[in-house]
């Protein structure tokens, strides 16, 4: 590759100490980059990728107090400021490697650890923007939320058999699952794995099964990867995530251990960790894993007052209700006028009032729980709402969680990984009924309801298959599917008969509920499309 | 503090200084070229810097594994980067000492290792390789019995008999190194990282040979 491969690209350096942001710069220099800039700490590295689109960012892991690396990356991800197309280089000390290494989520393009050479980095960099080439038009299609764009245009790469044809695959399985077209996915994963045992393939087949449902099969290809290589710690993550759905919640809690020993950074592990021990009665585990996410949390895009609320609630498991106060007083600090907060704060405080054998507080804090949730609910809906479910059935009002998580079932009656934390909570709980039963008889409602609704549409009844996806959707209506297809069905009556004004604001308002609850849902994109190309033809 | 401590931290600054300087023959002979007369001699002068920073490295990294505080960070790596990466590290050098630097090595090759550490050895003994090459190193890797073998060969005279007999013990050969000015630090090195490697019962080893593909030294380090 020539060398011009590294102009007209903007690049970032983030480090502490400026001796070492000279140093990188004028290697970068001398690569025949002449601008480059510069940022001390984390917070200023995060301003300037607010303001520019950088190609490239080469950040220290050790940056001070504030923010660390990997934050930085997590931030910059998790905000969409930094697409798929622009490369992340983490610059590690040798006494930070263990700090750094696998993430939850994300994970930078390559570690560069210190002290490295000119010849090094440009090796890297080629190699890495050889990689992202032609990367951006996909990126621009991901961040206007089009898949299938991206899907083509990664075809259109795939088609010229490229140096970086294993990327491109493995991206475009990745585009796949999450736009719901698994078989795509599976295909491109079984074609690699056809020509060899290569690990990312193996890891997409185990996400793919478990996806599927296929948990035991998927626990299988983990601990496999994770027997093939002991520090792959995602492989972990999934291990235990296909653990739980099978039922396995002191299992998963040993895996999640092990994984936190190699990788004790990531507030969303120590998280997971903290929510198993909690639920399974290792309540110093959990206050120990909640203690660290916590802390971790301080700097972190993660941060999130359910881990304040996870703290408190293993401390007063542990007979420590002052300091459990101490760790809400610290929720309402960190995180005033959030609104998620305040449902937090209540349960928090309603499992401390019960434990310290007052029940008129923890009756108060649960009903202020309940109002929370009304407020903040939206996209976390389901979430909370087990949170809640949790504290009724702490609190004793077994029938009222109950209640609740039969009602949590109807509104996410396709949402796997929302089932399985319902189960869990319904199982914690002591209930009558087995979850499964549970969850059978009213997803198999739901499924009937919407199941006729989609074959009047078809059949074209139109005003029968709306009459009846209208009551559904007003019986369940932070369900996703029932409300796409009533949507889709005034739709199409409008398409067929012309816009009406009233059926039109009807519409909007179920794909408005479907945007509270599930913002990235492939349907809802290709539905709003269609409404958009409907209301211009009537123009 | 011990003395090993104290040893410890001024390696570290040493390292570091020395890492200041190579950047700054490396920016001097890339973009001021005119000012230096003898490139030659800035080339083997930037050879022994990195020889002595390589040195001091791997001394740092004995020294952790001493008192159990390396770390060591396996995952999969592709060979022909890993390969790619270190020719580009030594070829400004080769050309100085005209020697021909040669890789061989399948595009789909991965394997699983310490990429710090492995860069480490390979690229410590592929230095003393290229001094002792008459015309040609090459630089290859394997799958071999369910071990990656990582080969560094050269046409030179190959390695003494003392010293293959070194690759099978535990000893440094400082003694064996006073005498001849050479203490094999690089060898003791790579064998602690080979053993640093291990899969089940499986545990990574070094070997010496000589006259393989080139007649000359062959060093294979074996990964499970």
């Amino acid at each position: 590759m020539a060398i011009n491969s590294f102009a007209g690209k903007r690049y970032l350096v983030v480090d502490d100490f400026a001796d070492m942001r000279a140093t990188v710069r004028s290697m970068l220099h001398s690569l025949g980059i002449p601008a480059v800039d510069q940022a001390r700490d984390g917070a200023g590295a995060i301003a300037l990728i607010e303001e520019t689109r950088y190609d490239v960012v080469l950040c220290d892991y050790n940056l001070g107090r504030g923010k660390d690396g990997q934050q930085v990356l997590e931030e910059a991800r998790q905000r969409k400021l930094l697409g798929i197309d622009s490369i992340f280089i983490m610059i590690t000390a040798d006494n930070t490697r263990e700090m750094v290494m696998a993430a939850v989520e994300y994970e930078p393009d390559n570690y560069l650890s210190k002290p490295f050479t000119k010849d090094l980095l440009r090796t890297r960099l080629l190699r890495l923007i050889e990689r992202k080439a032609d990367l951006a038009p996909v990126n621009a299609a991901l961040h206007g939320g089009d898949q299938g764009r991206a899907i083509e245009l990664l075809d259109g790469l795939i088609a010229a058999r490229p140096r970086n044809l294993a990327d491109l695959l493995k991206l475009k399985a990745e585009i796949c699952i999450t736009a719901g077209r698994y078989d795509a996915a599976a295909a491109i994963y079984a074609e690699a794995l056809a020509a060899r045992d290569v690990a990312w393939a193996q890891f997409g087949r185990g996400k793919l099964l478990f996806l599927t449902k296929a948990y035991a099969q998927a626990a299988e290809v983990f601990q496999a990867l994770i027997e093939r290589n002991k520090e792959l710690v995602s492989a972990y993550d999934w291990l235990a995530r296909a653990q739980l759905a099978l039922n396995l919640p002191a299992v998963a809690e040993k895996t999640l251990v092990a994984a936190a020993e190699l990788s004790p950074r990531a507030v969303q592990r120590q998280q997971l960790l903290g929510d198993l021990a909690l639920n399974n009665g290792n309540a110093p585990l959990a206050e120990s894993a909640f203690g660290r996410a916590v802390q971790l949390g301080k700097f972190s895009v993660f941060n999130h007052p359910s881990l304040y609320a996870g703290l408190a609630k293993s401390k007063t498991a542990n007979n420590k209700h002052d300091e459990a106060l101490q760790a809400v007083a610290e929720l309402s600090r960190t995180f005033a006028n959030d609104p998620a907060a305040i449902f937090y704060e209540a349960t928090a405080t309603a499992a401390i009032r019960h434990n310290q054998g007052d029940s008129a507080g923890a009756a108060a804090a649960t009903r202020q729980a309940e109002r929370a949730m009304r407020v903040a609910g939206g996209q976390h809906a389901a979430r909370m709402g087990v949170e809640l479910a949790r504290t009724l059935s702490q609190v004793g009002e077994k029938q009222q969680a109950a209640a609740l998580l039969q009602s949590l079932v109807a509104n996410n009656h396709d949402d796997e990984a929302c089932l399985i934390e319902i189960a869990r909570a319904y199982r914690d709980a002591g209930l009558d009924e087995t979850p499964d039963a549970v969850i059978t008889r009213i997803r198999r409602g739901v499924v009937d309801t919407n199941n006729r609704g989609v074959q009047l549409i078809r059949d074209g009844q139109l005003d029968a298959a709306i009459d009846l996806l209208q009551q559904a959707a007003a019986q369940v209506p932070g369900n996703r599917t029932v409300n796409l297809n009533a949507a889709k069905a005034l739709l199409i009556r409008m398409e067929r008969h012309g816009t009406a004004e009233d059926s039109l604001r009807q519409l909007r308002q179920y794909l408005d509920r479907v945007r509270q609850v599930a913002p990235g849902d492939q349907r809802l994109t290709t539905l709003q499309a269609q409404v958009q190309r409907l209301v211009l033809k009537s123009m | 503090m011990k003395f090993a401590d104290i040893l410890a931290q001024s390696i570290h600054d040493i390292k570091n200084s020395l890492g200041m300087i190579l950047n700054n023959i490396d920016v001097l002979l890339a973009d001021a070229p005119e000012c230096i007369h003898d490139h030659q001699a800035a080339r083997l002068l930037q050879h022994e810097a990195k020889r002595a920073n390589n040195n001091l490295v791997q001394l740092l990294s004995l020294y952790k594994l001493d008192v159990q505080r390396l770390s060591v960070h396996i995952a999969e790596h592709s060979l022909a980067e890993f390969c790619e990466e270190i020719v580009a590290e030594h070829q400004a050098m080769c050309k100085a000492l005209g020697v021909r630097l040669d890789i061989a090595c399948d595009d789909y090759l991965v394997g699983y290792f310490d990429l710090d550490l492995v860069r480490g050895v390979v690229g410590s003994i592929l230095g003393n390789a290229q001094r002792y090459a008459k015309t040609t190193v090459r630089l290859s890797a394997d799958q071999l019995d369910a071990y990656l073998v990582i080969r560094v060969e050269d046409d030179g005279a190959g390695y003494p008999a003392g010293v293959m007999d070194l690759a099978e013990t535990e000893q440094l050969g400082v003694e064996h190194g006073f005498s001849s000015g050479r203490t094999h630090l690089g060898l003791y090195f790579a064998r602690q990282v080979a053993r640093l490697h291990t899969s089940g019962e499986r545990q990574g080893r070094v070997s010496l040979r000589n006259g393989r593909d080139l007649p000359g030294g062959c060093f294979e380090l074996w990964l499970p």
